[in-house]
């Protein structure tokens, strides 16, 4: 689903941020990205993304090379893509019901098939009861659970998470990390970047760790050392 | 049609819903932006109001120009039909062959009518008019000519065709002098091309502050609207549907500034209409201001919308491609 070739970012200033990365994440798979802050995960989400391209290497998506993607198809690109991400990026000034059926308006959906779907999607993240409240008067929790439901709600194949549980307490991280679990199950590839340690070594996923923009580890949770990070 | 996911159906297709129906959603779409772009100005009602007025002030002026040159030139013309061409005859022309002249150049083609005053009918008049009517009876010989009036059908009524027209009669064997009074009007037509040439040049510089203020207003909407682009970017709108909205606000602009300019034009009009009847009485001519008819109307509002778009067009090509999620 997700793979990279011998990828490399340096930026504008010469800040090298990713170093020769080669992974694969098969279609659905879920799998965790970890590192320092630092460390590079940002870079390798925006590269899949297309908000950054690589300086060397390949980044392709279901087997089409992203670097053949112009400027005006990123915007569908990004259709396929749910994107989650730790500030949630919600509209503060529309309603939950607006906020989650952004992503179906740009496609054109229809009044009603735009309103069926977003109380599904709602529904899957426990908000059936917010539909009309403001962002700004729910918990931080229930925010990034708004976030998820937009992500999810025009089912993307893919879903990319950057710092999902980054503000929440490790119960509410839990259930976030469930509710991915949820969408996995659906065939849902899901990829997650997250410095939160602990929160992995609960689960038996594969991860992928950065350091210094270098991949070091790829493996199962269970044989992942979490002190590897720290030598 | 999914780029990266082959048999993924995006957006409308997977209801399947007939070209029709998806026809019709791209107006409802329309329409639906079109009014929200429109509540957003009614929202922010000062600063839409003070756009609005800068648009429509500057189209009224030279609309009010172009209107007032447009009823000048209206007038101008008007005289220029009533022109008339005085031919002197010879002294020494016998009555037969003023006769004869008149059956001829009667059957000429240029010729609408003719009018002849013989010299003792001259007399008479000039006698009645003038007050000398006993000095002038002192005279031991009529010293006025006999004259014909010509005046040329409407088609030959153009300064230049009636030159020809004069120039013809001319070479007529009884005829003295002709004459044909169209210097003046020549000068006013230069005077009015020079005018018009301002008003172009005046109209064309307001046009593009215009375009400026439309664009720079825009880039600022666009500005405030930062993040709600950048959450759009995220989810997948392409540059188009982001924006669709500011190109509906530049419209909108430009409709209501043009419908202001309308008023603010008829309300000039009218202010001045007083005055120029003044003017007019003076030159002994009933002058109606014309001009400020409903296809002007639509010229206005027209323009109005075209530098309405222009001016967003510019802006939102440049800024909204310029913010990126980074």
């Amino acid at each position: 689903m997700i793979k990279f070739e011998q990828v490399s970012k340096t930026y504008p200033g010469g800040q090298q941020a990713l170093r020769k990365v080669d992974f694969h994440i098969e279609p659905g798979e879920m799998a965790f990205l970890t590192g320092h802050s630092g460390a590079g995960k940002s870079t390798l989400l925006k590269l899949i993304s297309i908000m950054e391209r690589p300086t060397v290497g390949k980044v392709l998506i279901n087997g089409h090379d992203l670097s053949c993607i112009q400027r005006k198809q990123i915007a569908y690109i990004r259709r396929d893509i749910g994107m989650i991400f730790q500030s949630h990026q919600l509209l503060m000034d529309k309603s939950v019901f607006d906020n989650v059926a952004l992503p179906l308006i740009i496609e054109g959906y229809s009044h009603k098939e735009t309103a069926k779907r977003v109380h599904a999607a709602l529904e899957m993240v426990g908000l059936s009861d917010k539909v009309k409240n403001l962002p700004v008067m729910l918990s931080g929790g229930e925010q990034q659970r708004v976030g998820i439901a937009r992500a999810v709600v025009n089912k993307p194949p893919l879903l990319l998470a950057d710092e999902p549980t980054g503000n929440l307490d490790p119960k509410l991280s839990m259930e976030i990390i469930r509710l991915f679990e949820d969408f996995n199950q659906a065939g849902v590839s899901v990829f997650i970047a997250t410095h939160d340690l602990g929160l992995i070594a609960r689960m038996k996923y594969r991860t992928l760790t950065l350091k210094q923009g270098q991949m070091i580890t790829d493996g199962l949770t269970d044989e992942f050392q979490s002190d590897d990070l720290y030598v | 049609m999914s780029i990266l996911f082959k048999g993924r159906v995006q957006g409308a297709q997977i209801s399947q819903i007939s070209t029709y129906q998806r026809f019709l959603m791209f107006f409802v779409s329309h329409f639906r932006q079109a009014l929200g772009s429109l509540g957003e100005l009614w929202r922010s009602k000062a600063a839409s109001l003070m756009t609005i007025g800068v648009l429509g002030l500057s189209i009224t002026l030279p609309s009010t120009l172009y209107v007032m040159v447009k009823n000048a030139e209206n007038v101008s013309s008007g005289w220029e039909q009533a022109s008339q061409i005085s031919l002197f005859l010879k002294e020494n022309a016998s009555q037969g062959d003023i006769d004869q002249l008149l059956k001829r150049i009667q059957l000429w083609p240029e010729i609408d009518a003719i009018d002849y005053i013989s010299a003792d009918q001259a007399l008479d008049e000039f006698k009645q008019l003038s007050g000398f009517g006993d000095a002038i009876a002192y005279l031991d010989k009529n010293p006025l000519p006999n004259v014909i009036l010509v005046t040329p059908t409407s088609r030959h009524s153009s300064p230049e065709a009636a030159r020809l027209l004069l120039d013809k009669l001319r070479d007529e064997r009884e005829v003295d002098i002709g004459k044909l009074d169209v210097e003046w009007l020549e000068r006013l037509h230069a005077l009015l091309d020079v005018v018009k040439d301002l008003v172009t040049v005046i109209a064309l510089l307001l046009f593009l502050a215009v375009v400026l203020i439309i664009g720079n207003t825009i880039r600022l909407n666009i500005l405030s609207k930062k993040d709600e682009i950048l959450v759009m970017k995220l989810v997948g709108a392409t540059d188009a549907f982001i924006q669709r909205p500011f190109m509906y606000t530049g419209f909108w602009y430009g409709f209501l500034g043009g419908l202001l300019a309308w008023i603010a034009v008829i309300l000039l009009l009218w202010w001045m209409s007083s005055s120029i009847n003044v003017v007019s009485e003076l030159y002994q001519k009933s002058f109606n201001l014309t001009g400020a008819d409903f296809s002007t109307f639509l010229w206005m509002l027209g323009l109005s919308v075209f530098l309405g778009l222009t001016g967003s067009l510019l802006s939102v090509r440049r800024h909204v491609r310029e913010i990126e999620p980074k």
